[in-house]
């Protein structure tokens, strides 16, 4: 079967690929060449005749930015944050709904309307709702006796509203893949353990848990790499503050490289913050690799 | 017996009182969203503090004033026109383009299958978001800033669309090319005639999944373009959202006409979204 390939066959191969290859060669590797070249220029967006090769400069200087070193610490902030708190609620609500009741539609409808809302829409939406003056969710906490909280207007609590309002958002779907897994496990596993006597915890332990790993650590590792790349939520809630205490690394290379023109120092922030990604994909292969 | 019957009857009730509430917890913005938008600006405030909050105005003749306000106010039609015709005539490009590409490494025999294969692969890794300023760039150069073409171009090649439309193509039997081609069927022809046709399914998910990543997608649309008229609606949202005077059931009147069109795909097109279980979903996408 090892046929050498002919030309006619070279010819429509090429031609049925050149137009994904050109538009990613274009748009995808090009582009990620450009970052790395242009990390290491002072590339003004404006002037782009008059950038210089700058060597290291440009890292350097970021590493005595305060800013810089913020957003790493709030992106890692939030990462840690999201995992446990979207997994956890997705978990949960997986295990919910997978029980047969009647109305469970509902239910599984319910968890799952958020997800339908764009990152924009939720955004602006929570802004309204948490709101520190006549939002209602402070008028209700007033109602039963709370101090009314700053939310996305104080430092200290602008990352964790947002974590909030993205595993709220975020939950929903992952519920449905984490009950996809579960519905994949065969019944009789579970029947052939209640009649040695496990209780439904220990089922849980021993059986759904285990069987489910697969799909949990899909689920998780997704959540990981896309938790590095908060950009939205902040961006439209917060704008990175207040001070800061919300700009994240993809925000900052939006800041510094667009609102700010700073190509060449933004394109350093892209290329950390992309060996950063590439080495956790490479993690993940391996482990899902082992896992198989 | 009577009194465990009981005892299990009001466990049920607790269970779904406790259910209710969590079910509660998710949807209360979204009603909230859409009842604020159906009643004048000042009771918006007046209810916040009662069940009222959850109520369109007791007027049925106040419910849809918002909207025509906010259409008369905002170009709200053209940013959803926009909108629709960036998600079609992306997710028809997505098609097309991926599924040609998938087609080839599933089915061609050419040489340097395998090294591209494995090159394209390795394009997973780089987080889109970083090469933005770079694509801008490109863009500019290419003379499209501000275009529409300049919306939908970069994202259309997808090696994670390529990939899914090689799988599907992989699974189709040799026979049946075999067969056409011995009946005088060019290559283009078998590929337009027979494989396109035999695969609806991953079409529909590449078409439902492209049309929603756009319909959402703001960051990009918000560097390209300037050009008001050219907007999409989420860039519109903000744009809206910061027009003095903001109008809190304005702005909940244009959220609620830009999620629509999204309810509806998802309730039509569910079996396929499923299917395509992508690596995104999450506040975080």
């Amino acid at each position: 079967m090892n046929k050498k390939s002919t030309l006619k066959e070279n010819l429509i191969g090429y031609g049925f690929m050149s137009p994904a290859l050109i538009l990613l060669g274009i748009f995808l590797v090009i582009p990620v060449f450009m970052v790395v070249y242009y990390s290491f220029t002072d590339y003004y967006l404006l002037t782009p005749d008059q950038r210089q090769f700058v060597g290291l400069s440009n890292f350097v200087q970021l590493f005595k930015d305060p800013i810089f070193i913020k957003s790493i610490f709030n992106t890692l902030k939030f990462v840690v944050w999201i995992i446990p708190v979207q997994l956890g609620a997705s978990l949960g609500l997986a295990l919910i709904v997978n029980k047969a009741r009647k109305g469970n539609i509902f239910f599984k409808v319910a968890f799952f309307a958020p997800v339908v809302m764009s990152l924009v829409v939720i955004s602006i939406l929570w802004l309204y709702l948490l709101n520190p003056n006549d939002g209602l969710i402070n008028t209700l906490l007033m109602k039963i006796g709370i101090d009314a909280q700053p939310f996305l207007t104080s430092p200290k609590q602008a990352m964790y509203t947002i974590v909030f309002v993205s595993a709220w958002q975020g939950a929903g779907y992952q519920m449905l893949l984490l009950l996809g897994g579960m519905q994949n496990i065969p019944q009789d596993v579970y029947e052939a353990a209640e009649l040695d006597g496990f209780n439904k915890f220990q089922q849980f332990i021993y059986i759904t848990m285990p069987l489910l790993k697969p799909t949990a650590l899909f689920v998780l590792l997704t959540t990981l790499i896309s938790a590095f790349k908060l950009i939205v939520q902040p961006m439209v809630m917060t704008q990175g503050g207040p001070m800061n205490s919300t700009m994240t690394m993809v925000y900052y290379i939006y800041q510094t490289g667009f609102t700010d023109r700073m190509v060449g120092y933004s394109s350093s922030i892209a290329l950390i913050f992309t060996t950063m990604i590439g080495m956790i994909s490479i993690a993940q292969r391996r482990l899902m690799k082992e896992d198989n | 017996m009577k009194k465990m019957l009981k005892k299990m009857k009001a466990m049920t009730i607790l269970e779904y009182g406790l259910l209710l509430l969590l079910a509660a917890l998710f949807i209360f913005p979204m009603l909230w969203m859409v009842v604020s938008s159906m009643k004048p600006e000042a009771s918006v405030f007046k209810d916040l503090s009662s069940l009222r909050a959850f109520l369109p105005s007791l007027n049925p003749g106040n419910w849809f004033k918002t909207y025509a306000e906010v259409i008369n106010r905002f170009s709200v039609g053209t940013y959803l026109f926009n909108s629709i015709f960036y998600g079609l005539s992306f997710a028809a490009c997505s098609i097309l383009i991926n599924s040609l590409a998938g087609f080839a490494f599933a089915k061609i025999n050419f040489s340097g299958k395998k090294i591209i294969f494995g090159m394209m692969l390795a394009l997973l890794i780089v987080p889109v978001e970083t090469v933005l300023i770079p694509q801008f760039t490109i863009m500019n150069g290419l003379g499209l800033v501000n275009t529409r073409l300049a919306v939908i171009l970069p994202g259309i090649a997808s090696v994670f669309n390529i990939y899914l439309f090689r799988n599907f193509f992989i699974a189709i039997p040799e026979e049946i090319i075999e067969s056409a081609r011995i009946d005088g069927a060019s290559i283009v022809k078998i590929f337009f005639k027979i494989m396109l046709p035999m695969s609806k399914p991953a079409i529909a998910t590449v078409g439902v999944l492209s049309f929603i990543g756009s319909w959402n997608d703001y960051i990009w649309p918000l560097m390209v373009l300037t050009d008001k008229s050219k907007f999409s609606m989420q860039v519109a949202i903000t744009t809206i959202n910061t027009t003095q005077p903001v109008y809190i059931n304005q702005v909940m009147a244009v959220l609620t006409i830009s999620t629509i069109p999204l309810i509806i795909i998802y309730v039509v097109a569910q079996k396929y979204i499923l299917q395509g279980l992508g690596g995104s979903g999450t506040g975080i996408k």
